[in-house]
């Protein structure tokens, strides 16, 4: 599957990790294109085309919510999930249940990287740049931002150097479980009440009437919008700064090997 | 005997409130009792509009929840409840049908049918959208393909008939439509390589009087526009979504879907009628009247099953009797629902497909944008400018109202081979579902379809419409929102947080000389009314 730059910025997650990542080598690739003819006849009205997310959620990541592994996700597929529109299908025979596990599993598949640089030096980079004030790691930080423990699990390296050199150009989606259909995450917003207050912080929820925001002190506003003079939602930008002239290159490069190398525990 | 049954009836609810048989007659003239709601939308219009107006513009922001029904068991919940005579008739997902009081919310019986392990639905969510009333019986179609008419007081299984067989995709999410002595339903199952067709079955016994088929055989008209191959027999214009009836002109307005593959056109060169059309149908017998078809060789799943309201007005100052769509393609239709002749026709959201419509309606589609390999960016959406959420339409304000959703897609073609167990689509679609993709409440002129107002919601959900005589418009939001506007201006009057999507499909009663909104959002049934 193609897919543009321009879709990228279009906005779904995954794309980046075909700059990275070389699928695991463990699946039949057989399986894995009957898979394919599997998912496309039934699975692409809602997940959408390989499965990059419609109705239903973005399949195409290393985790899925409800399917952590092999045996969760033939388990979802054949039982559904309750409290939601996953219907349980049994129609399948073991083989085609196994195509279409492999499939959905290709899709978002990672291994770990071999990257230049010195994580451990990047470790001291992350520190001394104070990023913990705005990211967890390990249960240690603040949450401006997105937590990180295991980033490099999630996101590969290309990616994680552009987040920290220009944080605009590659937001984080589908991380977040509040915000439904492929909404932009940690979205900067500025508002100013009908009292003339003015609150800049990140969203963290939205719907037609209501908008909830958290400042970068870290408290949360409830807002009407109808309480509101000035709502500017901010898309395309981050409350992130860029890390371009705070660190030299090799600093960059060792800060990149660190996250590559947080990956939390895998399943 | 009606003596004794309107005696128990009393009995058992304990109010007075007495079911009555619903007659033909009582459908016809749905729009003079309005306490109760007695079809899909309300009447045979599909309107959905309430003639109730004590709740209003003044006092809606009073509003206050009156009772919730948890659903005994979670899925998609997109039911348009019934109330007959104190009585609320709801389906839970995937096919189960339940019996309310409809002053406490309280089950007064449920019934469930059988549905196999290896059930075959593709296209939608194992959802139903409501029943149908006739005389004393309950009618409700199922995910596996049947059609069952149950005992309105006890929920006693009367008679069921298998519709088709759902190993070979056919499936049923739409509330049946009655009419005199017949029971109408249409089927789903385009993305199986289905057949599609509309039913009539004899309302006392099920038999099927008759089956119109919406792809034509060969030697039928219509049949030329599948390029001669053998596409038609898997060529999918299901029906799935109640149609509409005009009593007086004797006419069934029954709306078809996409033809099958999906997107992958190769083997289906033509236009491929009766895919996404209209069709009017005589109830008798099921022929065809006239049809008028929307998006003529669909490529993007457009199907046209989106509700088709029934209104009469002036049009260059002479008097026509109307059927109006907005349909998923993008374009708001109005036509004569006496010849099908084309009326007027317009976009109400972000198409890129045609350069508007020609004087006869045809949209004047351009060319290279057929899914392909690669994908390319089509508006609207997959999913459509309209799909299966509610539209209404306010006899009062003249305003078509629309749920409009503002979002595209990228489609992609693939394979198709014909196999109904694993779906035969032939490619899918990517849609952009970020901060860039919205939906609205647009209040259309209904004559022309020009824009009166908007009211903007925050993401692309499907938001089903009710208009009432109170002069408000009700709908609600993917994020759980529920609100009322302002019929005439679109400016919200209230709003609540239901805590689950709005799927359900919104209706008006009253109980006690009160009148009340039903909503199902998220896994419940919520029903508000004046303190």
């Amino acid at each position: 599957m193609q897919i543009t730059k321009r879709l990228l910025c279009a906005g779904v997650m995954v794309v980046t990790f075909s700059f990275v990542v070389a699928r695991a080598g463990a699946q039949n690739d057989a399986d894995v294109d009957a898979g394919r003819r599997l998912f496309q006849g039934m699975c692409t009205e809602c997940h959408g085309a390989g499965g990059t997310g419609g109705d239903a959620p973005s399949l195409n990541r290393p985790r899925l919510n409800h399917a952590a592994d092999r045996t969760a996700l033939a388990n979802v597929i054949a039982n559904g999930i309750p409290n939601t529109a996953m219907p349980r299908i049994r129609r399948f025979s073991e083989s085609e249940l196994e195509q279409l596990v492999a499939y959905v599993r290709s899709l978002g598949e990672t291994t770990p990287e071999r990257v230049p640089g010195d994580a451990k030096k990047g470790a001291t980079i992350y520190k001394n740049q104070a990023c913990s004030a705005c990211h967890v790691v390990a249960g240690e930080g603040g949450n401006l931002g997105p937590e990180l423990t295991e980033i490099g699990f999630l996101r590969g390296a290309t990616y994680l150097r552009a987040a920290v050199i220009a944080p605009e150009s590659s937001l984080p989606r589908g991380t977040l479980s509040v915000l439904s259909r492929g909404y932009a995450e940690y979205m900067p917003v500025r508002v100013v009440t009908n009292q003339g207050k003015e609150i800049s912080g990140i969203r963290v929820n939205e719907d037609a009437f209501t908008i909830q925001v958290r400042d970068a002190a870290g408290t949360f506003y409830s807002l009407r919008k109808s309480d509101l003079n000035v709502l500017d939602k901010q898309a395309g930008k981050s409350v992130m700064p860029s890390f371009a002239s705070r660190l030299s290159a090799p600093e960059l490069t060792d800060l990149v090997a660190y996250l590559v190398s947080l990956r939390g525990t895998e399943p | 005997m009606k003596k004794i049954t309107v005696l128990v009836a009393a009995v058992l609810l304990g109010q007075g409130s007495a079911f009555a048989q619903v007659s033909y007659e009582r459908l016809v003239n749905a729009a003079k009792e309005p306490a109760n709601w007695l079809t899909y939308a309300g009447d045979y219009t599909s309107q959905r509009y309430t003639r109730l107006d004590q709740i209003n513009t003044q006092n809606v922001y009073q509003l206050k929840p009156a009772w919730v029904y948890q659903l005994r068991a979670a899925g998609t919940f997109e039911t348009s409840p019934l109330v007959v005579d104190g009585v609320m008739y709801i389906t839970e997902p995937p096919s189960t049908v339940t019996a309310l009081d409809v002053r406490t919310g309280r089950p007064l019986w449920t019934w469930t049918p059988r549905i196999p392990d290896d059930v075959i639905v593709i296209g939608s969510p194992p959802v139903n959208r409501g029943v149908a009333v006739l005389g004393d019986m309950v009618y409700a179609g199922s995910i596996a393909g049947h059609l069952a008419a149950l005992d309105a007081k006890s929920g006693a299984l009367r008679w069921d008939v298998a519709v088709d067989d759902n190993k070979l995709g056919y499936y049923l999410t739409l509330a049946p439509l009655a009419i005199d002595g017949k029971i109408i339903v249409g089927v789903s199952g385009a993305e199986n390589g289905i057949r599609g067709f509309v039913d009539a079955y004899d309302a006392k016994t099920g038999k099927r009087l008759w089956r119109r088929h919406t792809i034509p055989a060969p030697g039928e008209p219509g049949n030329e526009t599948w390029g001669g191959k053998d596409s038609w027999k898997n060529g999918g214009g299901s029906t799935w979504l109640t149609g509409s009836y005009d009593p007086e002109l004797k006419t069934l307005y029954w709306q078809t879907g996409n033809p099958g593959p999906d997107w992958n056109d190769d083997n289906r060169p033509g236009d491929n009628l009766y895919t996404c059309s209209v069709l009017a149908l005589n109830p008798d017998d099921g022929t065809i009247k006239w049809h008028f078809q929307f998006t003529p060789h669909d490529t993007h799943d457009w199907d046209a099953n989106e509700s088709l309201v029934l209104f009469d007005a002036d049009v260059r100052g002479r008097p026509r009797k109307l059927l109006a769509q907005a349909n998923r393609n993008g374009f708001y239709y109005v036509l004569d629902r006496a010849t099908g002749e084309f009326v007027a026709g317009k976009d109400f959201v972000k198409q890129t497909w045609a350069d508007g419509l020609d004087p006869k309606g045809r949209p004047r589609a351009k060319e290279g944008l057929e899914p392909n390999a690669e994908g390319i960016l089509v508006y609207p959406s997959i999913q459509g400018a309209a799909n299966w959420h509610s539209p209404s339409y306010s006899p009062k304000t003249h305003l078509f109202y629309q749920g409009a959703v503002e979002m595209g897609t990228i489609f992609y073609k693939g394979e198709a081979v014909y196999n109904p167990r694993i779906g035969f689509t032939g490619g899918g679609g990517r849609t952009l579902n970020t901060d860039d993709s919205w939906s609205a409440v647009r209040a259309l002129e209904a004559t022309t379809g020009d824009l009166k107002w908007e009211f903007k919601l925050l993401s692309a959900g499907r938001t089903s419409l009710l208009s009432t005589a109170g002069g408000l418009v009700f709908g609600g939001t993917e994020e759980g929102n529920f609100f009322a506007l302002d019929a005439e201006t679109g400016k919200p009057l209230w709003n609540t947080q239901l805590g689950g999507s709005v799927r359900g499909i919104p209706t008006s009663f009253a109980v006690d000389g009160k009148q009340y909104v039903a909503i199902a959002a998220g896994f419940a049934l919520f029903v508000y009314g004046l303190p």
